[in-house]
């Protein structure tokens, strides 16, 4: 309900607005096109290369570099090359975007209602949804959801689950001496398992009799977590819980990532020899426990205290479906802004975008496909009017996998902020039709004038005509 | 009552020229449907059916007629989807060898004030909330449920909804009935070797031959080989279980499915259920405040990846309303937009009830006057909805040798101030009074 509050109140300013072309195309019925053959040649297109050239945009890769109006050339949905002295085949799709910014598309470490039901996405996906539309308007291209991670795929819903079973959640609490107790229980034999097995790979060399230990009675995700395969996440905010993870961790060898981590600036130092990733909600204020002695409680400097001590931190708001709560800003079309939050406290820019793009991508182990902007991963990209972290910044377009899924003029959701001028036409051709084609609002204007005035002489000169009868 | 006001004028004029029971009926105008508007038209009805229908017909001398020149009269409409008068609950697991005409009640006063909204043959489905089972067409009008089914098994009801269970049940479906054609391939395996067995022993002469048959008939293992008839050893395939059964049907494109989609995700989502299979389907489309169907209406129009409803052209069960562009208060007229798509419209009442049938020509009339194709929509409200319960070739427009369904009407079917005045199903005069 909220979401269509927010949404009648945008589009009651928007109705002079540009409507969307491709909708009205859905009242024109294509004669020339034979449904059937149309069919035929479904298959075809399928085989066809998806090329698109997104130029002239200065290009932020993710790592901090920028390569001002270069071109990004990607086929299937892979990224091919990056530059400026891109060759662009013919028949590629060219997306201009000179005078705009180009950033890898955000990842959101966890969203509620983005892209369909909770699991199962392949069988619940809605690539048509407001939601999802709007995740695209602020620049997620690809999220945590249960425990997969998704692709913000529009009108398609192929291949839209880029991992499953992204993490293991793991429970340590100090109010729940026996969930640490279990958790520990685990891990020890995981981890004698494991020693036994490397033995037994050594031996296994000289000996091939020799039988392999017994996975019996070990908990294979926590193996999966040792061996690295899959991230272990714990939510906690508390000190010692927070110190109790990083020794925990230490002693048994994986890198925790930590949900909450609210005073993980008080034992930054320790978090970041444990190799520890915190995804941190920036603005969350919490006042210390009074009864303590020692430091506690929220900060704003968290986030940059523990980057500074090489904690890896990723960021995401407070609310993680759109859902305003009567507040503008707190949910998750406002990665960014959080971002910011964590920037007020220190943290530098660089870290803050990394912190909503490739740092959730790598705790879910997605970094290889998406995060930032490199060759041969997903062409996963938003183009900005300014600098993303910037609150007065729009996602102009969004582009996933290598297809515009996301156009801020074609939805009507922001058309009417700040429309994006028309794209100018070829300066060397610009005839009196062509500037009329270009839609520019002041021509337009002049031309009325003109028009205007012409009317007024026509009219004087009928007046004299009648002045002449008489 | 009309026929009875017939043979009495008959009786009077005592011709023994005319036989059996011959009306003519004049009227200001005729929305036929099939053939567009005939204004002056004289409608020639006996018994049940329509014996010619145009414009100023000269009518054989004691014929009678009824004269009725400020009248209008359309086909009787059809709510092809529809439960009322049931009132059965469903389960929430497939049924889909369930039968509406199993929970029949006939003369329930239901009927007889649905057919004072004009309706004169209704499409009922069972209950249930996924594949709910096979529905039957009925005129409201009989005392038993034998005198009002006009066909049976006419639709599958199936829901789909975009979720595991729900397209699994799909997928499970069809599984069953694979699992039934391997189960007939083995028997037809066994049958072969007994058979074979059988010839060793006779040592019949023409062998050859028959080596010959049992190719032919391993290729097609369903059909019976009528060639092999050698005494009583007739394979008989085994018997289906009534759920696969329903599902063969499906695949032989003997019985149509009519599909409930939520909206246009769950459209790709029906595709990706459905895999391979082909079957006949047509799509019911419950139109929510806010319908996103304009992003599957054409593949083109947003690049999905299957052919869009339009380019289909299915018939799609809508109600006559008017949606809005999701997230925004933008008015879309979605069933003008599907039919201009190619899609062919089944209207329906926009709630199962009697006060929504009473007022269901006015919600038309509202979509008509926000841009939908007059034309379009009088054939929802009638030719369609039975082409969709298969008696497209028995009723739904005024056109000889139809059934003389038809509702009269004072005025414009679409002007508000419109009443009916009477309704006629198959020749007898059900409602009002005919004769001025």
């Amino acid at each position: 309900m909220k979401l269509s509050n927010l949404m009648g109140r945008v589009v009651a300013a928007s109705f002079l607005a540009l409507w969307i072309p491709a909708t009205s195309q859905a009242f024109v019925i294509d004669d020339e096109d034979d449904p059937k053959d149309a069919g035929e040649e479904e298959v075809e297109d399928e085989d066809a290369e998806s090329l698109i050239a997104i130029v002239g945009g200065d290009v932020h890769v993710g790592n901090g570099e920028v390569i001002r109006g270069a071109t990004i050339l990607a086929r299937e949905g892979k990224i091919e090359e990056i530059g400026l002295d891109v060759y662009v085949p013919e028949e590629a799709e060219i997306l201009d975007v000179s005078g705009l910014r180009v950033y890898p598309g955000l990842v959101a470490i966890t969203s509620a209602g983005l892209v369909g039901g909770n699991s199962d996405f392949q069988d619940t996906y809605d690539p048509f949804s407001s939601a999802l539309t709007l995740g695209l308007g602020s620049g997620i291209t690809s999220t945590g959801a249960g425990s997969s991670a998704v692709k913000l795929k529009r009108f398609d819903m192929e291949d839209v689950v880029i991992r499953d079973k992204t993490y293991l959640n793991m429970r340590w609490d100090g109010r729940d001496p026996s969930s640490k107790r279990a958790l520990r229980e685990k891990l020890e034999k995981a981890s004698a398992y494991l020693r036994d097995y490397r033995e037994w790979q050594e031996k296994v060399k000289k000996d091939k009799e020799l039988k392999e230990p017994s996975k019996k009675g070990i908990d294979s995700s926590t193996l999966a977590v040792l061996r690295g395969e899959v991230n272990a996440r714990f939510k906690a905010d508390d000190r010692d819980d927070l110190l109790g993870i990083a020794r925990l961790s230490r002693k048994y060898g994986f890198r925790p990532t930590i949900e909450g981590c609210r005073e993980g600036w008080t034992v930054a130092d320790e978090l970041g020899r444990a190799g520890a990733t915190a995804i941190l909600v920036p603005r969350q204020r919490r006042a210390k426990d009074e009864r303590l002695v020692r430091d506690g409680g929220s900060s704003i400097e968290n986030a940059a205290i523990l980057h500074r001590s090489g904690v890896s931190v990723a960021v995401r708001p407070p609310r993680t479906s759109i859902d305003l709560g009567g507040i503008v800003g707190r949910d998750i079309m406002h990665l960014p802004i959080e971002a910011d939050f964590a920037i007020r406290g220190g943290l530098p820019e660089q870290a803050a975008l990394e912190a909503i793009t490739i740092i959730p991508a790598r705790i879910m182990g997605i970094s290889h496909r998406v995060g930032s902007i490199e060759v041969g991963k997903d062409c996963d990209v938003i183009v900005t009017d300014g600098d993303l972290l910037h609150y007065r910044t729009f996602v102009q377009y969004a582009i996933v996998d290598g297809r515009v899924v996301y156009d801020k003029q074609d939805e009507l959701f922001f058309a009417h902020i700040r429309p994006r001028p028309e794209v100018e036409v070829d300066a060397g051709e610009t005839t009196e039709e062509s500037a009329e084609g270009s839609d520019d609002d002041e021509s337009d204007e002049s031309d009325e004038e003109s028009d205007e005035d012409g009317e007024d002489e026509e009219e004087d000169e009928d007046e004299g005509d009648e002045e002449d009868d008489d | 009552m009309m026929r009875s006001a017939i043979l009495l004028a008959l009786g009077l004029l005592s011709s023994p020229a005319i036989a059996g029971d011959l009306v003519a009926i004049r009227v200001g105008r005729a929305e036929t449907v099939a053939n567009g508007t005939i204004e002056n038209a004289v409608i020639l009805v006996e018994g049940s059916k329509i014996v010619t229908i145009g414009e100023d017909l000269p009518v054989e001398r004691g014929i009678p007629i009824v004269d009725r020149p400020d009248w209008v009269v359309m086909p009787g409409m059809v709510n092809a989807y529809s439960r009322m008068g049931l009132d059965s609950t469903g389960s929430s697991k497939p049924t889909p060898d369930a039968h509406a005409s199993d929970e029949l009640y006939p003369n329930e006063r239901v009927y007889n004030e649905v057919i004072e909204t004009g309706v004169t043959t209704l499409g009922l489905y069972p209950p249930g909330n996924s594949i709910p089972g096979q529905a039957v067409a009925v005129r409201p009008n009989g005392a038993t449920p034998e005198e009002m089914i006009l066909a049976d098994d006419v639709y599958l009801k199936v829901i789909l909804r975009a979720n595991k269970t729900s397209k699994k049940q799909l997928r499970d479906g069809f599984a069953a009935a694979d699992k039934h054609l391997e189960k007939v391939a083995k028997a037809k395996e066994k049958w072969d070797k007994e058979q074979e067995k059988k010839k060793k022993k006779k040592k019949s002469s023409k062998k050859k031959d028959d080596d010959e048959d049992d190719k032919k008939s391993e290729d097609d293992d369903k059909k019976k080989d009528d060639k092999k008839d050698e005494g009583s050893d007739v394979f008989t395939p085994p018997e289906p279980d009534a759920q696969a059964k329903v599902f063969l049907k499906l695949r032989e494109q003997s019985l149509p499915a009519l599909v409930s989609l939520a909206g246009a995700a769950e459209y790709l989502h029906f595709f990706d259920a459905l895999g391979d299979e082909e079957i006949t389907w047509n799509l019911r489309l419950p139109l929510p405040t806010e319908s996103d169907l304009f992003y599957v209406l054409n593949q083109d129009d947003f690049g999905v990846r299957v052919k869009g409803i339009g380019e289909h052209e299915v018939r799609v069960v809508i109600e006559p309303r008017t949606t809005r562009h999701p997230g925004t208060m933008r008015e879309r007229n979605m069933p003008a937009e599907l039919a201009a798509s190619g899609a062919k419209l089944v209207f329906v009442p926009l709630r199962d009830d009697l006060t929504n049938h009473k007022r269901w020509l006015a919600d038309v009339a509202a979509v008509v006057a926000k841009g939908l194709d007059r034309e379009t929509a009088l054939r929802a409200l009638t030719l369609e909805p039975a082409e969709l319960l298969g008696l497209g070739e028995r009723l739904g427009s005024l056109e000889q040798d139809k059934d003389a369904n038809m509702v009269f009407l004072d005025g414009d079917p679409f002007e508000s101030s419109t009443t009916i005045k009477a309704v006629m199903i198959e020749g007898d005069v059900v409602y009002g009074e005919v004769n001025p």
